[in-house]
């Protein structure tokens, strides 16, 4: 009986999956065209995968931007979660509140603003120290700095779980300041370290905006390459490469799904012994 | 009498705002022994248990550990160990890791942390848990664990941050046991915390009564219950009736509008004071015989006795635990022995009220 039962919360939840999934299916779907424009699907081939691994300017790019948030994620998850622990310490409530304030305009302010004031920054120090060159390191720097305060924010909870008398059982027993927070602290907190990083990586993957701005003659990322190559009218390659990266998004998410399940496993079943 | 493990010499501890929370606490604490903190919440005994531990520091005094000075040593460098009230095990780690933690902190060889984890697991019968995880353990369980995971540590203090306030009634019985079998069996200190007057009771060695971040009264369990210092404590302990009266000369006490014998001295001469009964010392007889005449008010069936309130023909209220039934509305009478009755005087302070105890009782 009730399977049979209509539900408009289905059809909503139907519609809207659609509505978001269905520009990336069609763009998916021609890349594997065999003619080279979106008017008419002339038949199946792997042509444009062919044209795009032999594409090698673009493969360097696709891993430039690989090693791009890759790296800032990793610095900005180590500031983040060492920022969090900070904020977490302050001991005045409305100091508190401030920093924790701080760190939300940053993650609610545009990417243009952010860009256009790194860019400012960049450009200035430039004509002070005289060496700085837009590219890859004020890329990677402006893209930690945009990560930090996601990662402090994925963080900060789990340190609220954390119960405080665990950090005095720690050095009750005998443990130094950095025993516990290698062992207690980072231990609790590492799903809310994992989540921060993965977030810091597709925050950095894709960002446009910002990179747009600071990056200079040398380098550039995936987003910005594809948007200058759109703008010169799409080839079929793009559609390729967003299959690609499509692809490899959906395989962190499951990645990501699995090690949160395991985690959580953990928590409840204690793992094995050493 | 041997140094003492821990001494307070004036201890005062103030939080942000200036209020103290102890207010100039001295005391000692012997070797091997069984001592109970009790009070009421907010009395300032789990800042004392935090002194010892080192998570806080004193305001003014000192605090002592086998006569070495230890007010600032951190907690990591102290020789005791605490199990806490919400035990603070840690859930990422198994039975095993937690127990071991203290061991692997201080580099102990693998298999010297095998033996000691297994003999500390069997202490507190939980042989074969070592790979379990802290959630999937009930709550006595845990408590053993935190228990296991201090104990294994060897510390010449076990400090006990009311540990057994999250358990059931049963087990907390069961668990009250096996603490004092432990603490006999180790031999080390115990600092045990609690405003649970039965456990300390049934525990300890020597009790400490706080008030308000003052200690009332130290003594065993015997002491503070036949003899409280006053008001506050009678009433703290166990149930009793307090009632306001005069002492005539030594021995010779007046309350309830009549004059009765009873053995307590060294009071001045028609000095007001209060006179405490427990109920379970005051039998019912037949009014001729009975040394105040009372009507009874309710009957209350407790399962192990009934509680009896009546009142005395000046509207003193008395409470009596028996096993005897009587009927509400009933005129009877109470009696007591000389013994039972204990008198108190008001403001008097600790050294005081001991002194005047050993001048007669020798």
């Amino acid at each position: 009986m009730k399977k049979s039962r209509f539900k408009w919360s289905n059809l909503y939840l139907i519609l809207v999956f659609c509505f978001l999934y269905i520009p990336i299916f069609y763009l998916m779907f021609y890349a594997f065209n065999a003619g080279s424009t979106m008017n008419k699907f002339t038949g199946f081939s792997l042509a444009h995968f062919g044209e795009l691994f032999a594409d090698t300017r673009l493969i360097i790019i696709l891993l430039n931007t690989f090693i791009l948030a890759f790296l800032s994620a990793l610095i900005a998850t180590l500031i983040g979660t060492f920022g969090a622990l900070f904020i977490y310490y302050v001991k005045q409530n409305r100091s508190k509140t401030l920093l924790l304030s701080l760190n939300n305009i940053l993650m609610v302010s545009p990417d243009v603003i952010i860009g256009a004031s790194f860019l400012i920054l960049f450009t200035t120090l430039g004509t002070a120290v005289g060496s700085l060159n837009l590219g890859f390191i004020t890329v990677l720097l402006s893209h930690i700095a945009f990560s930090i305060p996601i990662v402090v924010l994925m963080v900060l909870p789990k340190m609220q779980e954390m119960n405080d008398s665990m950090v005095d059982a720690a050095r009750d027993l005998g443990a130094s300041n950095f025993q516990v927070l290698k062992d207690i602290v980072l231990p609790v907190l590492s799903p809310g370290i994992i989540a921060g990083y993965f977030m810091a990586f597709t925050y950095s993957l894709d960002d446009f905006a910002v990179t747009f701005f600071v990056t200079g003659n040398g380098f550039t990322t995936l987003a910005v390459e594809i948007y200058s190559r759109a703008r010169r009218g799409v080839s079929l390659e793009i559609n390729a490469l967003s299959t690609l990266v499509f692809l490899m998004a959906l395989i962190l998410v499951i990645g990501y799904y699995y090690i949160s399940q395991d985690t959580g496993k953990n928590n409840s079943k204690g793992g094995g012994v050493k | 009498m041997k140094q003492p493990i821990i001494s307070f010499k004036h201890v005062v501890k103030c939080y942000d705002d200036d209020v103290p929370v102890l207010k100039d606490i001295t005391f000692d604490i012997e070797e091997g022994k069984f001592y109970t903190l009790l009070g009421p919440s907010g009395c300032g005994k789990t800042t004392i248990l935090r002194m010892i531990a080192g998570f806080s520091e004193p305001t003014k005094g000192d605090i002592f550990f086998e006569g070495q000075r230890i007010n600032e040593v951190p907690a990591n460098k102290r020789q005791v160990n605490t199990v806490f009230q919400d035990y603070a095990l840690f859930p990422h780690m198994n039975v095993y890791d937690n127990i071991a933690f203290g061991l692997k902190i201080k580099k102990m060889p693998r298999d010297v942390i095998d033996q000691k984890v297994k003999e500390a697991l069997k202490m507190v019968q939980l042989a074969g848990y070592e790979k379990r995880g802290i959630n999937e353990m009930s709550g006595g369980q845990r408590q053993r664990v935190a228990i296991a995971r201090a104990i294994v540590n060897e510390p010449k203090v076990l400090l006990l941050d009311e540990p057994l306030s999250a358990l059931d009634h049963k087990l907390r019985l069961a668990m009250q046991y096996e603490l004092r079998e432990l603490q006999q069996r180790l031999g080390i200190t115990f600092i045990f915390v609690t405003h649970d007057q039965e456990e300390a009771l049934a525990m300890s060695d020597e009790i400490f009564v706080l008030d308000n971040g003052n200690i009332v009264q130290t003594g065993s369990p015997v002491d503070i219950y036949d003899e409280p210092i006053n008001h506050y404590v009678a009433d703290f302990i166990g149930e009793s009736n307090i009632i306001e009266g005069i002492m005539l000369r030594d021995n010779l006490v007046k309350f309830a509008g009549k004059e009765f014998e009873c053995v307590d001295e060294g009071i001045r001469e028609n000095e007001p004071v209060e006179v405490v009964l427990r109920p379970e010392d005051l039998d019912l007889t037949d009014v001729d015989h009975g040394k105040l005449k009372v009507t009874v008010d309710t009957v209350l069936f407790r399962g192990v006795h009934y509680e009896i309130i009546c009142h005395d023909e000046v509207q003193n209220e008395w409470m009596v635990h028996t096993t005897k039934k009587a009927e509400p509305g009933s005129l009877i009478g109470l009696y007591f022995d000389p013994e039972d009755i204990h008198v108190m005087r008001f403001n008097e302070s600790e050294a005081e009220f001991d002194a005047r105890l050993d001048s007669y009782e020798g």
